[in-house]
């Protein structure tokens, strides 16, 4: 489980988390949404220990981000907006070999996480590709495959779906999905698009830095959504 | 032009090139680079660039992906013969011959990149440079460092285009000096946007400065060594001043 307790943080003078307490359960599926600058990256950053609490703390699974973020990022992968960034090596079995290297995995046992996962996301044509040739939505799926062959109990998904067309869309939502009911894998997508949430079971809507619904999604009604300055 | 930009990307072939190990590839370059600066003379220069030629070949390099690598650098070219020209005109010789010089080099580099993957060349990198962690430098950092310059390259190209784009699409013209202020200004400001993204990504996949396992671990073998040796040998037989070239 995350638990989140009484966590602020900011830049210089201006408070960007404002006290945020909830939790995120096991295998869960939640989405945090919220308009541009409410603080949604931030939050998120938060769970995989990129950022670190300036007070209250994160907990992983009992592990304090504070104390030991390596530790938490092996149990919280972070698949960011844009793709074009977070793909390290030029070729795509390597980069998503990146993270395994870093964890001292064997070369025999990386080769066969490696396929596995590409075979999984239906990507092994293109292993030895250069990901400079690659498709935004291709880019995508190599990225979220460098994230999953690292066997993360939890997923961060910032927005991953702001930069794809529809048809790329559908299937990353369909992959997320996926990754929640077949594999258990507890899903934080983070978004502004109401559309993304429709798989989710928890919803937090965050506006100005706090939290101002964490329920439900069946719970969730236009009055909430206009407060947080979202389309209904 | 910057969507056409190659170089640097490495391309999966079966060639003989992409076999060798990177060590030997990157000595070879070093090698090569010298050899190419000691050159004075013409007739040394096309049996050295016939020899260039044959590595290529020999890497499956397409002539025409080869010659869209050196189209970045054409103005770098031209700039370099105006200068002789203007000022030096009776050392047109020595000018032809630095941009030939040029065209080898990047012509060395481009083979090394093309039949090379990153990951190949971090490791490469990170052995040849072992000795250095004596004066405690760290060699992967500076590998990767090596190795995201490389890998951002056509990204960077491809950033300067869309701005670029941006900026056209507007009426906005390269020619003036403001735009072209506010061309870099947007520039700059993407990388560091970039660069944020990158360190934020290599942390969130746990990078840390001693790799202890490799996916594509490197081995020396025989042919590695003969290949070394024979290059050694044929530009010794190029350079040399024995030579009555």
């Amino acid at each position: 489980m995350i638990e989140i307790r009484n966590l602020s943080f900011g830049y210089e003078d201006e408070l960007i988390l404002k006290n945020i307490s909830m939790e995120i359960k096991e295998g869960s599926y939640t989405a945090i949404i919220g308009a541009n600058g409410s603080g949604k990256t931030t939050l998120a950053k938060h769970l995989n220990s990129l950022l670190l609490p300036a007070k209250g703390s994160v907990i992983v699974d009992g592990i304090d981000g504070k104390k030991d973020q390596g530790s938490v990022r092996k149990k919280v992968g972070f698949v960011f907006q844009n793709p074009e960034d977070q793909l390290i090596y030029s070729i795509v079995e390597e980069d998503i070999a990146f993270g395994l290297e870093n964890l001292g995995i064997e070369t025999k046992e990386m080769k066969i996480r490696v396929k596995n996962i590409m075979k999984g996301l239906g990507i092994e044509n293109l292993a030895k590709k250069n990901v400079n040739m690659l498709s935004l939505g291709q880019k995508q799926l190599v990225a979220l495959a460098g994230i999953l062959v690292m066997n993360p109990e939890y997923i961060v998904f910032d927005e991953p779906t702001t930069m794809l067309d529809s048809k790329n869309k559908k299937n990353i939502m369909g992959i997320i999905e996926k990754l929640n009911k077949k594999d258990k894998i507890g899903i934080i997508l983070v978004t502004n698009i109401i559309g993304d949430i429709k798989d989710s079971g928890n919803v937090v809507i965050l506006n100005d830095g706090k939290v101002i619904f964490n329920d439900k999604k069946s719970k969730l009604n236009k009055n909430i959504l206009k407060k947080a300055g979202l389309d209904v | 032009m910057f969507r056409k930009m190659t170089f640097g990307q490495y391309t999966h072939k079966n060639s003989i090139m992409h076999s060798l190990d990177p060590r030997i590839k990157i000595i070879s370059v070093i090698i090569l680079s010298f050899a190419a600066f000691l050159i004075d003379s013409y007739p040394r220069m096309i049996i050295f660039s016939i020899f260039i030629l044959l590595l290529t070949i020999l890497s499956e390099l397409k002539l025409s992906v080869l010659l869209r690598s050196l189209k970045p650098f054409f103005f770098i070219f031209l700039f370099i013969l105006s200068m002789y020209i203007l000022f030096s005109r009776n050392e047109l010789a020595n000018g032809i011959l630095a941009i030939w010089k040029f065209v080898l080099l990047i012509s060395i580099a481009s083979v090394l990149t093309f039949t090379t993957t990153i990951t190949n060349l971090i490791t490469a990198i990170e052995k040849l440079l072992k000795p250095l962690e004596i004066i405690r430098i760290n060699t992967r950092n500076f590998s990767l460092l090596i190795a995201l310059t490389i890998r951002f390259i056509p990204a960077l190209f491809l950033y300067a285009d869309r701005i670029k784009d941006a900026q056209n699409a507007r009426l906005g013209s390269m020619k003036k000096p403001k735009q072209i202020k506010i061309f870099a200004i947007r520039l700059l400001d993407r990388i560091f946007s970039s660069a944020s993204t990158v360190s934020d990504a290599l942390v969130s996949r746990d990078y840390n400065e001693k790799r202890v396992s490799y996916f594509n671990p490197i081995k020396l073998k025989l042919k590695d060594y003969l290949h070394l040796l024979m290059l050694i040998i044929i530009v010794f037989f190029i350079v040399s001043k024995t030579t009555h070239l």
